[in-house]
């Protein structure tokens, strides 16, 4: 006899009711689904099975028997099967995604230095390269996802932060970060539209979980110092090289043997402590953070201070009424060292290097010494000679608002800002350094001023029809930015007592400007899926942009990608060791409108002033060419991709393959300059970038107490030119010998590019070089330049092995780099012997006596001819390195009840702690052009990586 | 959709720039500034002109400019790079100014309109002649640029007879529109162009093409002298440089410097350190060649105007390869000013317009008269008139005026220009005997013919396939 049976649905966690749950009578067609208060009626007979089931939760069953209610609380499903990723405005179920999306959660990191969020992500997710150019504490850090895709464009990826995009991401807190998405392909990224051509790196902070507060406090000190030296002529040696050279001066002044490697670089000292608060109750979440990160560089003088404050809060006001607020205060302050540059240029590194050990640090009156030949001070003048100090303040946040109409349909507005407020300050002292006493001192005084709002409004509407499930969004969005910048220079300063430019006398710069943009986006998704099987996703935005020509101000981008559930199918279903096969393939297109604000504009500079009749009048000067016809950047990129996961996921593997093509490259193309303008933006070009990346996730052994888990990955891309209108392009301009970088139709972003070494002339002592008919000559022209080294890795991969037994826990995390070319400048410098710098040891072999065999040329005073850009400095910049280390141990839990502490971890970490390369150079992870797109892999007296070691610990309560 | 049209806030765009009076005198202010921040003005024109002659050496730590003390300039030197760039930069503007000067209609006279126009014109020709004297051959803008199509923008090379043509008709439009003088300041008529720049112009213009119009040498340089702005030379040599004289009677156009924001950072580099304040080894440093050519005609004026000798910390390889040898310096600049001095730069003066008038009637055949305008230069710099081996031939009487422009003129940026116009550059380059104390070798400068002129900068080549490259390079 049937009967009617009633009840609830709800969520365990919260309690709250759950609509759309699925109440489905075993073995029939029977079923309904609950309404919007979580609530059903079924017909059922004693002896039926009913089946709650609801996507991401636990399914239950029970036994009618003789009840007529049953109020049921589902629990989510805790396997990560179902694990709940943030995309583009929503999250979605692992398992649902249809595109390529890396995940990086913040275990991956809790126990690292917290000073900055790129060396955290490195390695973490394959396809995904951060490029740390520098090992300064200000430095920031580039991703590129998948390649580098714009010549002239920005081809970094689009952050963004609980739901507002932005740029700058060096004052975010690490220790605040729940979880980051990096959407790679254009499927994921192309709800993003224009901003999404890079990939976009979803980041999401904490928010409250439990209905207890939870109180954390973590710290660590540390010690960072640079982990190798290099050799440079003692100063015997350099008062022999100098007299070969014809150089004479009263050695007799000069009688220091100075090691400036070792007066220079220090063991620096880092200190972190953050403590947050969070929890949940009375549907209201909260999580409230603040802490303080130091960090003293490696290389004297340098350093990079952080205070931050963080609340996020949500609360439900009504069923249909939900409000949250998530805010970001944070100051940032570092002082900055001069690197990537000759020691005559103030460059600190090739300073250490190129100072000759028969100087002291300080002459007798306090100034700073200086080459014996040439006014080059010592490197101590660019690191204590001068008071420098960036900081800024900078308030990140947004308010939301969610409305449920009705059951299934939701609308959410959210209002973003960052505001960002910094100044540099810079002081050179009048009388100790050379060029502060030609100028009786230098104040600057700079300041930026960046706002930033963004308005999105979105309807969601969620929906399942029997084996029907669909999710729609649609929604706008609008974005202004507005930059305020001034500048300050004053000199002729009467004391170093006060060092603020209002003490000089005279006015070298006083400059303020304004600029804005707009970008304005309407935005619809669909997802569908079809009996947990077959996946679907298409997404469609349109974007307006201020930057673009009136002819071509929008840009339309569309993308689909599918997915089949193949471990779904019936004839799979007996498998049980298979948890999940998953097929997924999308195309799609995004944009890139990543470029100066007003750039379709001919713009009119002004400050081209000149005195006329003995004051300087206004003048003007054109500079740019208009293009009304500017537009979007396009990437196009199909992704295929497959998930596999075995033996309840203790295996789990994806591989993904992708070709990212980018068409009318917003590239700021060279001008003959004849023209009187050096470039002009045009879309022109395409550039192809196409790759295999693996991820491998393992529980390699569980015996007991006993663990081990083990993460890999490894990328392959392979980026081309393709289409450069039949020009040629060179960047890179280093050492002195012009531009070493060639961006050429077939060839990679980032290919070297200069004269091939023949070798010396055993005879006179000078370089041959093989010139373009493969002949030798010592004076080859421009036209024997040829390709000579690529800056691209044949791929990147990492290694991660974590192990735990009882309370101890190690994790080694290894991480590398196999075929890229570095260009090493540095050593254009050390062993040119053209000049009175220092040089590395290496020049002791050099050429002295016609019927010398070497190859290291004759000493060549002022003339490079001799050590032009050849292969002679390409070296393979291949490494492996222990990328961190950690040793951890939780106290056992009998203590931490006696002390009243949930957790207790303690832990080491080493960073960088092993490098296995065959680079000669400080650091084989540098770039002295930072995130430049076309010139990679070049050292010229660069920051290196250091070597970090802390010591921490994390405690909850 | 309103939103996204944003105009810049900070700068002004093409459309609505050139509309007034005001607007178009800032774009004309903008082409002399072209003056300031050209690299080749503010200082590498030294380097064109002097250190690649015999009159100095590169000093200072640069291995680009030390290719061109040797004379061995390759097609990659930056520094003939932002020599073309920067030039062919004024141009542009000066285009501009030409093209936009003819619609204005608010707030401005047809008279001044007229200035206006001679001014650019004036500005582009001078622009014009430091190309062709440099690099012989180059392309011809004479249209402001506003797309970047490769049809306006990679011009061929115009014969240098095409360029030079394109300078004389310039100079002649600037001679109708230009006045004599602005009024009475003199910091107005010496900053802007005037009639007497542009006969001045025409003067060297015409004695430097490659068939020289000596006739007309004369008429502009006659124009000049007996301008009614009332050139003359200064009776004190020393006072053009002092730094206390600028705009004076003997100058007919000159870069204009305040100090501060308006500075010249050249001075800074080859100041002695009593001077500048700082002690690294300086630029531009005077030769034995050019000092040797003071001390035989026993010019103690003119000598000490220009080179000031000093005891310095470092050592020189032509002077003193030991410390607190004597070293010369480049003096013609007074005052470093902190990397901001207020010392201007002449770029047409009239004791050069002197000679070009002795030059011209020498080339004509009038021998005496040329010795009688030469003896003008000489007496004012205190030296006896020429002696009669000087004045005894055609041709002794070309290297004499040869002689006196490079005392009269050393550092002013001439010396390479007239050796080449002389005929005289191989011959004089190769001659000249400089020992390099460091290693006990004499210098070879090795100039042949292709030397003559730069090469065109790799980097122009590179973005402009339909340049050829200079023979020999």
């Amino acid at each position: 006899q049937e009967k009617e049976i009633t009840g609830t649905v709800t969520e365990s966690a919260s309690g709250m009711p759950i609509p759309g749950a699925n109440v489905t009578v075993k073995y029939t067609a029977n079923g309904v689904a609950t309404d919007f208060d979580g609530k059903y009626s079924i017909t059922a007979s004693p002896t039926d099975t009913l089946v709650i089931s609801y996507i991401g939760f636990t399914t239950q069953e029970f036994l009618v028997g003789n009840k007529t209610t049953f109020n049921v609380a589902l629990a989510e499903n805790a396997q990560a099967l179902s694990e709940v990723i943030v995309v583009g405005y929503g999250t979605q179920k692992r398992e649902d995604i249809t595109g390529a999306v890396g995940l990086v959660k913040s275990e991956a990191f809790d126990e690292r230095p917290n000073t900055d969020l790129g060396s955290l992500v490195q390695g973490q997710a394959a396809g995904v390269k951060v490029i740390k150019s520098s090992g300064k504490p200000s430095a920031g850090f580039n991703i590129r996802v998948r390649g580098t895709s714009s010549i002239t464009g920005s081809s970094d990826p689009l952050y963004v932060i609980d739901g507002v995009p932005t740029t700058d991401t060096r004052s975010l807190n690490p220790s605040d970060i729940e979880s980051i998405s990096i959407l790679k392909d254009a499927s994921s990224a192309a709800i993003y539209g224009a901003g999404g051509a890079n990939g976009v790196v979803l980041i999401t902070t904490k928010k409250g979980s439990s209905e207890k507060p939870v109180f954390q406090f973590s710290s660590y000190v540390g010690v960072s110092s640079v982990w190798k030296t290099l050799d440079v002529l003692n100063a015997e040696q350099y008062r022999d090289l100098m007299t070969e050279m014809g150089k004479t001066t009263d050695w007799s002044q000069y009688t220091n043997n100075t090691d400036w490697q070792n007066e220079i670089f220090q063991d620096a000292i880092s200190q972190n402590y953050q403590l947050s608060v969070s929890g949940k109750q009375n549907g209201t979440q909260y999580y409230i953070s603040g802490g303080y990160v130091n960090q003293e560089g490696a290389v004297r003088s340098a350093e990079m201070e952080k205070y931050n404050f963080k609340t996020n809060l949500s609360k439900e006001v009504t069923d249909w009424l939900k409000i949250g607020t998530n805010i970001n205060y944070t100051v940032y302050g570092d002082v900055d060292v001069t690197d990537n540059a000759a020691v005559n240029q103030g460059g600190v590194l090739l300073g250490v290097l190129a100072t000759p050990p028969n100087i002291g640090i300080y002459n007798e009156n306090g100034t700073f010494t200086s080459n014996p030949f040439q006014d080059w001070e010592n490197p101590y003048s660019s690191t204590d000679g001068s008071d420098r100090g960036y900081k800024n303040q900078r308030l990140l946040g947004n308010v939301y608002t969610e409305f449920r109409f009705v059951k299934d349909l939701k609308f959410k507005s959210n209002f973003g800002i960052d505001y960002n407020a910094d100044r540099y300050d810079y002081f050179l002292d009048p009388f100790r350094t050379s060029y502060g006493r030609a100028t009786n001192g230098i104040g600057r005084y700079n300041t930026n001023i960046n706002n930033y709002f963004i308005w999105d409004n979105t309807l969601s509407y969620k929906k399942q029809f029997g084996d029907h499930k669909i999710e729609a969004l649609a929604g706008t969005v609008y974005q202004k930015y507005r930059w305020e910048y001034s500048s300050i220079e004053r000199r002729n300063f009467a004391s170093a007592e006060i060092t603020t430019p209002g003490a000089g006398s005279e006015i070298i710069t006083a400059n303020a400007g304004k600029s804005e943009a707009a970008n304005a986006s309407i935005l619809a998704r669909l997802v569908y899926d079809y009996k947990n099987k077959y996946l679907l996703t298409a997404n469609f935005r349109r974007d307006g942009s201020s930057k673009f020509g009136p002819n071509k101000k929008w840009g339309n981008f569309p993308s689909v990608s599918v997915g089949w559930r193949i471990s779904n199918e019936s004839f799979l279903e007996n498998v049980e060791e298979l948890t999940e096969l998953k097929l997924r393939a999308g195309y799609g297109a995004v944009g890139n409108d990543n470029i100066a604000t007003y750039a379709y504009l001919a713009r009119v500079g002004s400050g081209g002033n000149y005195p006329i009749g003995g004051t300087a009048q206004p003048g003007t000067y054109p500079a740019t060419i208009a293009n009304y016809d500017l537009q979007w950047e396009s990437s196009n990129q199909l992704n295929v991709g497959l998930d596999l996961r075995l033996f309840d996921s203790k295996i789990s593997f994806s591989v993904d393959g992708y070709v990212k093509t980018n068409d009318n490259l917003l590239l700021d193309a060279p001008l003959p300059t004849g023209t009187g303008f050096s470039s002009a933006i045009q879309n022109v070009g395409r550039v192809q970038n196409k790759g295999l990346e693996f991820q491998l996730n393992t529980t390699t052994l569980q015996k007991g107490d006993f663990t081990w888990e083990t993460s890999a990955n490894i990328s392959f891309n392979r980026n081309e030119v393709q289409d450069l209108v039949g020009q040629e392009l060179y960047d890179g301009n280093v050492a002195g010998r012009g531009e070493v970088s060639l961006i050429r139709e077939g060839e990679a972003l980032g290919t070297f590019y200069g004269y091939v070494w023949g070798g010396v002339d055993p005879q006179t002592g000078d370089v041959y070089y093989i010139d373009q008919n493969g002949e030798s000559t010592f004076n080859p022209t421009a036209d024997d330049r040829t390709i000579i080294g690529n800056a691209n890795p044949d791929f990147t991969y990492s290694l991660g092995n974590t192990l735990s037994y009882k309370n101890f826990g190690l994790n080694i995390f290894l991480q590398g780099s196999q075929g890229n070319d570095i260009f090493n400048a540095t050593r254009v410098n050390m062993e040119g012997m053209i000049d009175s710098k220092n040089q590395f040891t290496s020049v002791l072999d050099r050429w002295q006596n016609p019927g010398d065999v070497t190859d290291i040329p004759r000493v060549l005073e002022g003339d490079i001819r001799n050590s032009l850009a050849s292969d002679r400095y390409v070296e393979d910049g291949s490494y492996l390195r222990f990328k961190a280390v950690t040793l951890s141990y939780n106290l056992p839990k009998t203590f931490l009840e006696k002390v009243k502490l949930t957790t207790f971890k303690l832990y080491v970490t080493g960073e960088n702690l092993i490098t296995i390369t065959d680079y000669s150079g400080f650091d084989p992870e540098v770039n002295a052009f930072g995130g430049s797109n076309t010139v990679q892999g070049v050292d010229f007296g660069t920051y290196p990586q250091t070597r970090n070691i802390i010591f921490g610990m994390n405690l909850t309560f | 959709e309103d939103e996204l049209d944003l105009y810049p806030i900070s700068q002004e765009v093409a459309d609505n720039a050139y509309s007034t009076g005001t607007q178009i005198e800032a774009a004309l202010t903008g082409v002399y500034e072209s003056f300031q921040s050209s690299q080749y003005y503010a200082w590498d024109f030294v380097m064109a002109e002097d250190i690649r002659s015999d009159n100095y050496y590169a000093g200072g730590d640069n291995p680009e400019i030390f290719a061109y003390d040797r004379v061995d300039l390759s097609p990659t030197n930056s520094r003939v790079n932002a020599l073309w760039a920067s030039v062919y930069n004024a141009i542009s503007k000066a285009n501009l100014v030409l093209e936009k000067t003819p619609e204005v209609t608010e707030n401005i006279t047809e008279e001044r309109k007229d200035q206006i126009l001679g001014e650019a014109y004036f500005l582009r020709a001078y622009h014009y002649f430091v190309l062709v004297k440099n690099f012989g051959d180059v392309p011809l803008y004479i249209n402001f640029v506003s797309s970047a199509d490769p049809a306006d923008t990679r011009l061929p090379r115009s014969s240098k007879e095409e360029v030079y043509a394109q300078i004389v008709s310039d100079l002649n439009n600037a001679l109708t529109r230009l006045p004599d003088t602005y009024g009475s300041d003199a910091s107005v008529n010496k900053a802007r162009a005037t009639k007497g720049a542009a006969n001045a112009l025409l003067a060297k213009v015409y004695a430097q093409m490659p068939t020289p119009d000596y006739t007309a040498v004369l008429a502009h340089a006659n124009a000049v002298i007996n301008s009614p702005a009332g050139y003359s030379l200064l009776s004190n040599y020393d006072e053009l440089f002092d730094g206390n004289h600028y705009n004076n009677a003997e100058s007919i156009i000159e870069i204009q410097y305040l100090g501060g924001n308006e500075g010249n950072w050249g001075p800074q580099m080859h100041l002695p350190p009593s001077v500048s304040g700082d002690n690294w080894r300086k630029f531009t440093t005077p030769s034995h060649d050019l000092v040797d050519a003071f001390d035989s005609e026993g010019d103690n004026i003119r000598k000490n105007a220009t080179i000031l000798f000093e005891n310095v910390s470092w050592v020189d390889e032509y002077w003193g390869n030991a410390t607190n040898s004597s070293v010369p310096f480049a003096y013609k600049w007074r005052n470093a000013g902190s990397w901001a001095s207020s010392d201007d730069i002449y770029l047409l003066r009239l004791a050069d317009i002197i000679l070009m008038k002795a030059e011209a009637q020498n080339e004509l055949g009038q021998t005496a008269d040329a010795a009688t305008t030469v003896n003008l230069v000489r007496n004012r710099a205190g030296l006896a008139n020429l002696n009669s081996d000087a004045t005894a031939s055609q041709s002794a009487m070309r290297m004499a005026i040869l002689k006196e422009r490079r005392l009269e003129l050393a550092q002013e940026g001439h010396r390479w220009s007239d050796l080449v116009r002389f005929g005289m550059a191989q011959e004089v380059m190769n001659s000249v005997d400089d020992i390099d104390l460091s290693t006990g070798q004499s210098v070879n400068y090795a100039v042949d013919e292709h030397d003559l002129l730069m090469p065109i900068p790799q980097a122009e080549i590179n973005r402009n396939p339909n340049l050829e490259q200079n023979p020999g390079y």
